[in-house]
């Protein structure tokens, strides 16, 4: 792969990423805010089997599984926090939750 | 050649016989004491005379002598090498266990008397056989760590009857300032032993004595004045004696046998004994000549202001002993040992005399409430005059040859201004004893009420009990003066050649004879009483002697009746100080620095918690942001710093 | 037989649990018997030999090794064992079962550390003697402040006790190491740190001025029978591992202290005599004599004399059997009278006379009485100071003496003697047991009294551990 594609994988993922930054720290709806940590997740993602075919190494690939497993994992108990919090107020807006306040 | 106190080393049962049996009867009615009551006295008394018994046996075995070993000597356990307990017997401890015993059982079987009624005299005489023991250990012991453990059981013991009965805050003030007034003086003894052992490497009589020529000088006085703390303390000598006249809280026949016969004379027997170190350092010599001159003066000057019968006699004693002490300060030893032995007997007859009239006057001890009770009490004025008699020093009386013995010796010695204190001290001595005497004895009685005999006390005991103890201290207070009588040949000086015999010599002889001495003494004495004979018992002197003495009293100086102020004086050194830093350590170091350092490390922890706890704002927006700064920072650091690797 | 010796009691206090909820004396019973049974062997055992079980191999080499001995180790299991069954006749307190288990907790894991040889096991029942005092302080006393106090206090020390013993293992190789073996050699850094470790530890559980924050308001608040056991043995289990630790393995360290723990030893000794001379809690006055006849102590193992040290162990043990026959008399007296404030007591001597006489006799011992054992151990400990040369600490001590009797007497005649207080109930004067308990504990210290040698004669001169100390201190 030449350093030229590389650069365009590496701006994507770049773009990508703050898409999904902006998306949680400017949404308030923990579905969103959700769905901006997949798209980091998965800018990252890009970004590591970009380096990987590169460099020609594995190591990368492997990596982007792990992440996938992770983002699987963690999009199941996130959703399953948003469905308890929209239990007890009917309304899903992440700073009405407040609870963990020192 | 003669080795000082090591006896002859055997076993003795007779003489451990002595030194148990009291303390066997004092367990035993510890024990048992609740339920025997009035037959523990009879068990106590009788114990006590089987040890009398025992030491009048033990004689022979204390005046053997071979090879320059006199007495007898028994060894018991061993701490270490150089540290071991025993006991010797010889002349001198003999003369005190006599006493001890002797005297002591005349004393219990006084107390059956006195004590009879009380709910709790079986623990009296448990107390009482338990000094007798507590005292035997520390005449008997051959060295300096079982004297000193005798020297701490009887403060115990004078603590105990001081303290007999509890219930009244004064006692039990007296017997804690007793106690720890002789706590001092044990670590006075204490010091003392720490030297020599450091020094010598032993603590046995012998083995000290042998090698004072070892010591330094200094080393030497170090010694004696710390061993003269502990006789201070003990045998009430100033500054240290202002627990005698509060020890009156006891019961009388307490302070006959404690506060005046045996116990307080032990500074005099622990000079006697170790006087090697005495013969061997002038400047010891001296200064215990000094300190007994001053309080046998102290003493009777305070014995001037008190109104109190008892408080009297313990003034004279404080007096009498400084005299003692005095004597076998200097290095008139038997001199100084002759005065015990008569002021055992004339002061225990006149504290069992005075128990009498207490005792008849329902526990009055006021003199100005007295008055007159020669009629009434012929028995007591006869004892109590002899005794009288016997302390000023009037020929034929025991107190004439043991007092001129001292005051002689004190100016062969080279003391002169000491002796002026000593003469002096004799005339103050004869008026204030007179004046108690006339007071208490002569013209009307001042008593409020009609008093007889054991008016205030309901039992009955037999009046010989008490009588006869009294009657039999008369004997030896007119007789045993004589023994001295002859010098160098008399039975006194013989009976004692083997203990002070190469003792200090002393100086040339002075221009003034024995005689001459003692006619001078006895001149200033009855100088004395016929001062108190016109102020206090001439027909118009006695017509309104109530108003005179509550006048007395009115203009009595605040010097006499604070006694000198040196209970203040040590109050204030010492108590106060003591306990104002006891407060501070509570109130400041305790509370403030240490709880409080420790609480400011909490109130720090606290805080630390409040300042990271106010980052939890519970907004997840502000989380994420945190986060996404935290991976800009990362980022930023890359691009700037670059990857090195 | 020696492991015996912890874990009967351990087992044994479990096992109580068995009992019925309210089977008090029969709790008590076999309380004492287990004490009893533990004291037979240690008497006996003193010719057992040790016994040892390989544990860890990595990171360094430690095994279950304990052994009783003929030394220090062996009188003060005798003294522990001795002093729990006196304490266990007399517990009165509710819920005597579950109290009673724990004292016997208390009794295996203090016999764990005096019998281990090696670091990791004396460490690991260092932190086990915590658990049994804290569950009484938290289960049978009115406030926790006490009991966390305690807690904080005595984990900080467990911990850096704990570090040591690791940091010691793999510096060493080996924490097989009390009072047997070569010394090894560390490094002087790693040597230093260790040392701070144990002997923070030693200081705190001792307690040593001014370490004792956690003691007063222990000894307060705990029941009379525990607090007997942890002023009485515990506090000597620091003393010891000053004595069989501190001065073994790490003596160039502990010479280099002696300026520092002799001060701070003579400091506790001043202070907890002035200190109890103004208390007005019958048990702190108790409280802080403790803190200076501990500080005595230490002086003396600082001095490193030996007649200094022999003293010291004398002392120690008469300090654990009047310690514990006065806090016993002050439960007594607590229990009866339902207070402990000095001015409210009073004349409690009249309708008491045992009571009396027990606090009397065990006021003396305390005070250094001549003839009972606080003053053979005294006097051996001052004649060493004073022949190492340490004359002013000598007279210091001579002078707290003198403070000793005033306050002993001060807190024995505020109870004992005086008018009768009327608003204090009259109860009844002690029972034949509860004299039956306090009579060994007298006879001990008389015994320690008249002849202090029955030490060292027969079972070598305070033994073993004592001889293998470098004692040859130098001195200009």
């Amino acid at each position: 792969m030449a350093v030229g594609e590389l650069s365009n994988y590496v701006t994507l993922s770049a773009v990508l990423f703050f898409l999904g930054v902006a998306g949680v720290i400017l949404r308030r709806n923990p579905l969103v805010m959700l769905m901006g940590v997949e798209l980091m997740l998965n800018a990252s993602n890009l970004a590591l089997v970009a380096f990987s075919r590169a460099w020609g190494s594995m190591v990368g690939h492997i990596f982007a599984f792990l992440v996938i497993t992770v983002a699987a994992a963690e999009a199941a108990i996130g959703l399953a926090i948003i469905v308890v919090v929209f239990h007890r107020s009917a309304r899903v807006d992440v700073d009405d939750v407040t609870i963990l306040k020192g | 050649m003669l080795h000082h106190a090591v006896g002859i080393s055997a076993h003795y049962p007779l003489l451990l016989a002595t030194w148990l049996l009291p303390l066997a009867g004092a367990l035993l009615l510890w024990s048992t004491g609740p339920r025997i009551q009035a037959k523990g006295a009879v068990l106590g008394t009788t114990v006590l005379g089987a040890a009398f018994v025992t030491a009048l046996l033990s004689i022979p075995d204390a005046l053997r002598a071979a090879d320059g070993y006199v007495g007898a000597q028994q060894p018991l356990v061993t701490w270490l090498p150089g540290m071991s307990l025993g006991l010797l017997l010889d002349p001198l401890s003999l003369l005190w266990t006599l006493v001890i015993t002797g005297v002591g059982f005349l004393i219990h079987v006084y107390s059956i008397g006195y004590l009879a009624g009380d709910r709790a005299i079986a623990r009296f005489f448990a107390y009482l056989n338990f000094f007798v023991f507590a005292m035997l250990t520390l005449v008997l012991s051959d060295n300096f760590l079982g004297l000193l453990v005798g020297w701490g059981l009887v403060g115990l013991a004078s603590y105990f009857l001081i303290g007999f009965w509890f219930e009244k805050p004064s006692a039990v003030a007296a017997s804690r300032k007793a106690f720890v007034i002789n706590v001092a003086g044990d670590v006075g003894i204490m010091l003392a032993i720490f030297i020599l052992f450091a020094q010598l490497g032993t603590l046995s009589y012998g083995g000290v004595f042998a090698h004072v020529a070892q010591l330094s000088p200094s080393t030497l006085l170090a010694v004696c004045l710390f061993l003269f703390v502990g006789c201070a303390a003990k045998s009430a000598q100033v500054p240290l004696h202002t627990w005698l006249p509060d020890a009156m809280e006891g019961p009388t026949p307490v302070s006959a046998l404690i506060h005046a016969a045996t116990m307080v004379t032990a500074g005099v027997y622990l000079i006697a004994r170790c006087h090697p170190l005495w013969d061997a350092s002038p400047d010891a010599r001296a200064f215990v000549g000094v300190v007994g001159a001053i309080t046998a003066l102290v003493g009777a000057i305070l014995g001037l202001g008190q109104w109190d019968i008892k408080r009297i006699l313990a003034y004279s004693t404080m007096s009498q002993i400084g005299y003692m002490i005095m004597g076998v300060g200097v290095g008139a030893y038997q001199a100084g040992v002759l005065h015990f032995f008569a002021h055992a007997f004339f002061k225990a007859q006149l504290f069992l005399g005075a128990g009498i009239i207490i005792h008849a006057l329902g526990d009055e001890q006021d003199i100005r409430r007295m008055g007159g009770l020669a009629r009434k009490m012929p028995f007591a004025l006869l004892a109590m005059l002899t005794g009288t008699l016997a302390i000023c020093g009037i020929f034929p009386f025991s107190g004439f040859f043991s007092k001129d013995a001292i005051l002689y010796g004190v100016l062969e010695h080279g003391h002169p201004y000491l002796y002026f204190i000593g003469v002096l001290t004799a005339a103050i001595t004869a008026y204030y004893m007179f004046r108690m005497l006339f007071v208490v004895f002569a013209g009307q009685a001042r008593t409020p009420a009609s008093v007889g005999e054991h008016a205030g006390h309901a039992h009955h005991a037999p009046a010989w009990l008490m009588q006869l103890p009294v009657a039999l201290l008369i004997v030896p207070t007119i007789g045993i003066g004589w023994l001295a009588i002859g010098g160098e040949q008399s039975p006194w000086a013989r009976f004692f050649e083997p203990i002070f015999g190469a003792s200090l010599q002393p100086l040339a002889r002075l221009g003034m004879s024995e005689a001459t001495s003692s006619l001078v003494v006895t001149s200033v004495v009855l100088l004395g009483i016929a001062t108190a004979f016109f102020v206090y018992a001439t027909p118009q002197a006695l017509r309104n002697a109530p108003e005179r003495l509550q006048r007395e009293g009115q203009r009595m100086p605040g010097m006499l009746t604070h006694a000198f102020y040196f209970d203040d004086a040590l109050d204030g050194l010492f108590v106060q100080p003591t306990r104002a830093l006891g407060r501070f350590c509570a109130a400041t170091v305790e509370r403030d620095v240490l709880d409080g350092g420790v609480h400011d490390i909490t109130v720090g922890a606290r805080w630390l918690g409040h300042f990271f706890r106010s980052f939890q704002t519970g907004f997840v927006r502000a989380y994420a942001l945190v986060l996404a700064l935290g991976v800009a920072a990362f980022a930023a650091y890359y691009v700037l710093v670059g990857v090195t690797r | 037989m020696i492991t015996a010796l912890i874990l009967g009691p351990i087992l044994g206090g479990l096992l109580l649990f068995a009992l019925p909820r309210t089977a008090d004396a029969a709790a008590r019973a076999c309380g004492v018997v287990l004490a009893l049974a533990a004291l037979v062997v240690t008497l006996t055992g003193s010719t057992l030999p040790d016994e040892s079980i390989a544990w860890l191999q990595r990171p360094f080499i430690a095994n279950y090794h304990v052994g009783l001995g003929q030394g220090l180790g062996f009188w003060l299991v005798a003294l522990l064992n001795l002093c729990t069954m006196c304490a266990i006749a007399v517990i009165k307190v509710p819920r005597v079962r579950d109290f009673t288990a724990l004292m016997l907790l208390l009794e295996g894991s203090m016999a764990g550390v005096f019998l281990a040889r090696d670091l990791l096991v004396f460490a690991l029942f260092w932190d086990l003697m915590l658990l049994p005092v804290f569950l009484v302080l938290i289960g049978w006393c009115g406030h926790a402040t006490a009991a966390w106090k305690y807690l904080i206090y005595n984990v900080l020390g467990g911990l850096t006790l704990l570090l040591a013993t690791a940091a010691f293992g793999i510096a060493a190789g080996t924490t097989d190491v009390i009072g047997h073996g070569p010394i090894p050699v560390l490094t002087p850094t790693w040597a230093a740190w260790i040392f701070a470790g144990f002997a923070f530890a030693f200081l705190v559980k001792t307690p040593v001025w001014p370490f004792h924050g956690w003691m007063p308001e222990t000894y307060v608040e705990l029941p009379a029978p525990m607090v007997a056991l942890v002023s009485g043995i515990q506090s000597k289990a620091g003393l010891y591992g000053f004595l069989v630790i501190a001065w073994v393995l790490f003596a160039e360290q502990m010479h280099a202290m002696v300026p520092v723990f002799g001060s701070l030893a003579v400091i506790g000794l001043v202070y907890g005599g002035c200190m109890a001379l103004v208390q007005s809690d019958i048990k702190r006055v108790v409280a802080y004599s403790s803190l200076s006849h501990l500080g005595l102590i230490l002086l003396a193992i600082m001095s490193g004399q030996p007649l200094a040290l022999q003293g010291a162990i004398v002392y120690m043990l008469a300090h654990g059997l009047f310690n514990v026959a006065l806090f016993l008399g002050l439960g007594f007296v607590e229990v009866r009278e339902g207070t402990r404030v000095l001015s409210r007591l009073g004349g409690l001597g009249v309708s008491n006379p045992r009571l009396a006489g027990a606090l009397i006799f065990a006021a003396l011992a305390a005070l250094g009485l001549p003839g009972l054992g606080g003053f053979s151990g005294e006097l051996l400990i001052l004649t060493g100071l004073y022949q190492a040369g340490d004359y002013w600490q000598t007279i210091v001590a001579l002078l707290v003496i003198i403070v000793a009797a005033a306050y002993m007497l001060r807190l024995f005649q505020g109870t004992m003697q005086g008018p009768v207080s009327d608003d204090l109930p009259q109860r009844p004067d002690l029972s034949a047991v509860e004299v039956l308990a306090l009579i060994p504990l007298a006879a001990m210290i008389v015994l320690l009294g008249v002849n202090p040698s029955v030490l060292s004669s027969g079972v070598e001169p305070s033994n073993a551990v004592i001889h293998a100390l470098p004692l040859q201190k130098e001195r200009a």
